[in-house]
Formats: C-alpha cells, sequence, structure tokens
C-alpha cells in the first residue's frame, strides 16, 4: 500500500472534490481514482474539471468503484442493463478494485451505502477512510458487520478523518483517529494522503476528540469567513469600498495566521505584544472582550462540537454520553 | 519594481519600534542595503537590540539623532564631533561612519510623541526635502504640515507650506515583518507619481496587499480593519484554541489546527472570485456542524460584535487625531 494507491471516492461532494483536486494538483495519478457519485450533474461537473477522471453513477456505482471491474465486457453489460454510468472520457473502462475507500458521502445516508457495500467490503478489505461528520468508527464497523456472522477483526480497518475545505487549496487542517486494528502502515498511508492537501494534520488518541476537531477545523473555515465578512462589512458602511475592504481584510487574516504559524510566542502573547495601551487596537480589543467575544466563540465551537455528537446518536445509534 | 531596477533610496527611520522593525526587516530580507537605511532611536536597548538583530545597521541615538538621520553625516570626523559631545550614540560595528542625507524619511514614533519630533527636524526636513512617510496612527498630514511649520522660523511661515516635504501617510500592518503587510496608503496632492511609487513599492516589499485611498478619512478605516485587524484574529484564535481546549483536546494540537484553520480560510478567500458569504454558504451543510455553530454566533451577535470593534478601533484612530493634531473633525 502506497502513496500510489488505488483510490475510490463513494460520494463527490465538496469534501470528496477538495481532497481528490488536492491530490491531484499535488502529482497523484488520475488514473488510480475512482469517483463514485450519484447526482449526474455532479458527475458531469467532476469530469468536466478533471478530464479523464473515471466517475461512475447509477445504482451499481458503489459496488463497481470498490471491487473494480477487471472485465469491459461486465463493465459494458452493467452500463447496458443501467445499472451503471461511466464517464465516456475516462482513462479506462477497466480498473483494479480499490485499496483505499473514502466514505465522502453524507453523514445521513451513510448506514445505507455502508449496507450496500457490505460484501465486496469484506471481500476486499481495504482500507476505509471515512470523512463523514459524525459517524464513529464502530457505527461503521457495526453497519459492515450487520447481518453477518463476521467477527470485528476480520472486518476492514477504519480511519475516521475529518478534513476541512481548504484541502481543495492545499491547505487543510485535518484530525486524525484510527481504530487500533489499523497497522502502521495503514495510518502512515491515511496521512500522506491527507498530507497532501493538508498544513496541518494531528492525530487524536480517542474518537471524541474528533467532535472537538470538528468544532476547531472542521467547520472553522466557515467561523473566519464570518468574521471577515462582518470587518468587510463594517469597514464599507464607514466608507471605504468593498473591493479594498475585501482585499485588506483577507490580507489581514493571512497575515495574522503566518505571524502565528511562524513565532514561538502563544496567541495570547501575539495579542499582546501588538496592543498598545489605549490606541486603536486597544479600543477593538476591549469593545471584543466587554461584548463577550471569546465566551461567544467558545459556543460556537461547543454548538459544531454537539451537533458532532447528536449526529453521531441520531445516524449510529450510540448512546449520548451526559459528560460532555 | 525590481531592485535592480532602481536607484536603492537612503531611508532614515524616526523611531525604531514594532512597526520600524517589521518595515525595516521585511526590507533586508527582500535584499535592500543595509548601508542604505538608517535607524534612530532613543532606547539605547533597543538600539541594541536592532544592531544585534541585524548586524552591521547604522543606529543612532541621543539628542542629534534624528537630525544626523534626515541631514546625513559628511564625514568620519562630523560624526565623532557628535559622539563626543555626547549629542549622538553610534552602532560601533556599522558599516560606516558616514552616510548621506535621506531621501525618505520614514516617521515611525508613537503618535504621542510625533509633534516635538517634527517640530525640532523642521528645519533639516525643509532643507534636504525628502519624501516623508508618514506610519504613525491618528496623525493626519495637515498635522504633519502644521507641526513642521511649528518648527521652522516664523518669519518664513506663510511660504513655508509650499516648500514643505511631501507627505504620504501609510497605514502598515505587524504581518509586514513575516512579509505578509496589509497596508492603506494616502498621498497629499503636492506628491509626485514618483513619490506615490516609491512609497508603494517600499510598501509591496512587505506586504501582500497595498491599498491607495482617495480621501484621508479612509485611513482611519483601514486602521479599523487592516491596521488593528491582526490583534483580531489573534483573539479569535485565542479564544477557538481555549474553547478546544476545554472541550478535551490538548492544547498543542488545538493551536496547531487553530491556526492553520485561520491560514486556509484566508488562502481560500483570496484564490475564489466568490465573496465572503458565498464562501461561507457554500461549507455550512443546512443542520451540518457548521450551521449549528454559525447559528450559534448569529444568535449571539457575532456579527455586530465584530463590526463594532472596527468602528471602534475606526473611532479612536479619529478622536487620536483630534487629540495629537488639532484636526478639525
Amino acid at each position: 500500500m502506497t502513496l500510489q494507491s488505488r483510490l475510490a471516492f463513494i460520494g463527490g461532494g465538496n469534501m470528496a472534490e477538495a481532497i481528490l483536486g488536492g491530490l491531484l494538483a499535488c502529482g497523484y495519478p488520475l488514473s488510480q481514482c475512482v469517483v463514485s457519485e450519484p447526482l449526474k450533474s455532479r458527475c458531469e461537473f467532476l469530469h468536466s474539471k478533471y478530464p479523464g477522471l473515471q466517475v461512475l453513477s447509477g445504482s451499481q456505482a458503489n459496488q463497481l468503484a470498490v471491487n473494480g471491474s477487471t472485465s469491459p465486457k461486465r463493465t459494458a453489460t452493467m452500463i447496458s442493463e443501467g445499472s451503471v454510468n461511466l464517464n465516456p472520457t475516462a482513462a479506462s473502462t477497466s480498473f483494479a478494485p480499490a485499496e483505499v475507500v473514502i466514505l465522502a458521502v453524507k453523514p445521513q445516508v451513510l448506514k445505507t451505502v455502508v449496507h450496500d457495500l457490505r460484501q465486496v467490503l469484506q471481500t476486499r478489505q481495504p482500507l476505509i477512510i471515512s470523512i463523514a461528520a459524525g459517524i464513529e468508527t464502530r457505527t461503521i464497523a457495526k453497519f459492515i458487520a450487520e447481518g453477518t456472522t463476521l467477527k470485528p477483526r476480520d472486518l476492514p480497518p477504519v480511519i475516521r478523518v475529518m478534513p476541512n475545505t481548504p484541502s481543495l487549496v492545499n491547505e487543510g487542517a485535518t484530525g486524525m483517529y484510527a481504530t487500533s486494528d489499523a497497522t502502521d502502515d495503514q495510518r502512515h498511508v491515511a496521512e500522506s494522503l491527507m498530507a497532501a492537501v493538508s498544513k496541518q494534520v494531528s492525530w487524536v488518541d480517542n474518537e471524541a476528540m474528533i467532535d472537538t476537531v470538528t468544532g476547531i477545523s472542521g467547520s472553522g473555515p466557515a467561523y473566519f469567513f464570518l468574521m471577515m465578512e462582518a470587518m468587510e462589512e463594517a469597514a464599507v458602511r464607514l466608507g471605504l469600498d468593498r473591493k479594498t475592504a475585501k482585499a485588506l481584510t483577507i490580507q489581514t487574516c493571512l497575515g495574522a495566521a503566518k505571524m502565528a504559524q511562524s513565532s514561538q510566542d502563544d496567541l495570547e502573547t501575539l495579542r499582546v505584544k501588538v496592543t498598545s495601551p489605549n490606541g486603536t487596537t486597544d479600543a477593538a480589543i476591549k469593545t471584543f472582550e466587554n461584548g463577550g467575544f471569546r465566551e461567544l466563540v467558545y459556543e460556537g465551537v461547543k454548538a459544531a462540537n454537539m451537533r458532532s455528537k447528536s449526529l453521531a446518536v441520531e445516524l449510529g445509534g450510540k448512546e449520548l454520553s451526559t459528560k460532555l | 519594481m525590481t531592485q535592480q531596477q532602481q536607484h536603492q533610496a537612503r531611508l532614515a527611520f524616526i523611531g525604531g519600534g514594532n512597526m520600524a522593525e517589521a518595515i525595516l526587516g521585511g526590507l533586508l530580507a527582500c535584499g535592500y542595503p543595509l548601508s542604505q537605511c538608517v535607524v534612530s532611536e532613543p532606547v539605547v536597548a533597543r538600539c541594541q537590540f536592532l544592531q544585534s538583530k541585524y548586524p552591521g545597521l547604522q543606529t543612532l541615538s541621543g539628542p542629534h539623532a534624528n537630525q544626523t538621520a534626515v541631514n546625513g553625516s559628511k564625514t568620519a570626523s562630523d560624526t565623532a564631533a557628535l559622539i563626543n559631545d555626547s549629542s549622538l550614540q553610534v552602532n560601533p560595528t556599522a558599516a560606516s561612519a558616514e552616510f548621506s542625507p535621506a531621501e525618505i524619511v520614514i516617521l515611525a514614533v508613537k503618535p504621542q510623541v510625533l509633534r516635538p519630533v517634527l517640530v525640532d527636524l523642521a528645519p533639516v526636513l525643509k532643507a534636504r526635502h525628502p519624501l516623508i512617510i508618514s506610519i504613525a496612527a491618528g496623525i493626519d498630514t495637515g498635522a504633519i504640515a502644521r507641526f513642521m511649520i511649528e518648527g521652522l522660523p516664523s518669519s518664513t511661515a506663510t511660504t513655508d507650506a509650499k516648500s514643505l516635504p511631501p507627505v504620504i501617510r501609510v497605514m502598515p500592518n505587524t504581518p509586514a515583518l513575516v512579509l505578509e503587510g496589509a497596508a492603506g496608503l494616502y498621498a497629499t496632492a503636492d506628491a509626485t507619481e514618483e513619490h506615490r511609487r516609491a512609497a508603494e513599492s517600499l510598501m509591496a516589499a512587505v506586504s501582500k496587499q497595498v491599498s491607495w485611498v482617495e480621501t484621508e478619512s479612509l485611513i482611519d478605516t483601514v486602521t479599523g480593519i487592516s491596521g488593528s485587524g491582526p490583534a483580531y484574529f489573534f483573539l479569535m484564535m485565542e479564544a477557538m484554541e481555549d474553547a478546544g481546549v476545554a472541550l478535551g483536546m490538548d492544547r498543542e494540537t488545538a493551536k496547531a489546527l487553530t491556526i492553520q484553520t485561520c491560514l486556509g480560510a484566508a488562502k481560500m478567500a483570496q484564490s475564489s472570485e466568490d465573496d465572503l458569504k458565498t464562501l461561507r454558504v457554500k461549507v455550512t451543510s443546512p443542520q451540518g456542524t457548521t450551521d449549528a455553530a454559525i447559528k450559534a454566533f448569529e444568535a449571539g451577535g457575532f456579527r455586530e460584535l465584530v463590526q463594532k470593534g472596527v468602528i471602534a478601533a475606526d473611532a479612536r484612530s479619529r478622536t487620536l487625531a483630534r487629540e495629537l493634531g488639532g484636526s478639525k473633525l
């Protein structure tokens, strides 16, 4: 298993595209990737953006993506019976079974998807990487094993990943959790895949921390978009043209992050160092502090964290722990 | 404008604090010749810090330091004379004890002391006529001109306004220290195209975004977003890191993920045609985790609070202008 492993993306939405796009931009071979995506228009979008990419849709698409097809004849049969649609401009109509399966469907449909793929996952035993928010690894294992006599050790290993959309510009921040049956090699593959599109990859030791990763980096980009939007709007109301307001705001966000990354100082020290007493920065910071900025940010992070946990309850049948 | 194409103007930094260092450091990192820079800084310990960080940099302190930085020193013995009567301390390891007059003077002192500094420097500024670039928050170009006139003999006051050096007011920010600044600039009508280009090139060496504003009052607004803005993001990141820790994450991981998230969001915003609202909506699946967070922010008045902060910094900038410059508000 290497960084040229055959990848199957189950689901071709925003996050899958973020990872796929980032990998391709890093030189990952297009021919080693297949995407299974139910929405025809989405498939068309993906094969116009990534010419030659193998994109499948239809009732047998997931199966085919994971199982592969060594027989063009068999593929042709599936096409003619309408159970799969291929990208006609894809490199090839025969392709190997997936070594890594990336579950990138919306959490709400993961159960159905995994049930449908049970047999082929058990047969092929790929490394399963799940990016679905709120679905625990034991839930995925349960979905795979349901209705069979499989023992846990016979199941494919699952690595749960919480990436974020800046992966699309190779600037992702990602948290990862691996079940104990994942080998070092498998952890290494998962980390390498995410490192191709993330500048920060962090393993967490217990799965509950993935909900916290969700609250910070998974959902976090939107918090900064909101903050930047508010700053831009404030500047416009004060008379600055929108284009200038937007450009200065975004570069300020970027500059602050770059300073934080390249400094030994913690974030409080960085702030204090640039805040002369009674100056303009001080006036703004005092406004934020007096207005409960910190508490509000905590509430937002916690809300995402809690939603991640309640999704796990709704979707996985887990008992919600009473301690946060 | 590449370094090779342009004569490297002699720069004098009046004040060697955080912001001056940000610009100086960024310029030197871009290859600006150290020998064309001089820093005048009253605190000797600060001079020593600058000397150790930028070996060979000419740093001056003492009562005559500002004057010497602007006026230059023609011969080593001129410099020695000033040192002997204690009106000047220099960096003993600096490249040279003789240096030309400044072509560009960067006023980087705290706003509260700019007036006495300018009054003292007025005659030599008038004589040498450098481009003056002021980074002092809250001091408008009108006030700078008035302070210079204040320092000139009153008999020539009426003709002096026209013969004063041109002033370009800049609002940079501290990420200039890592060459990632955001800067707003305003030039008075007497600044030529060449002056504007020089100021812009200087700031572009340390800023990834340089924006001119047409009216000077917008510099206060620039202060509110990019001048003071890095601290807002430091606070946001600190709050997110603390939230992560409160929810059980180790601090190192919380910090690293938070900072990269901030960076990633900014990179996405910069490389996208979409406006910020669209970017946010695109990543916010209904009923998902992001939606939950954003709803909490909106319900808690996050937007309004951020805007209030920007307005407060803008207002403080205007108040400073009134307090320090005697400008009409």
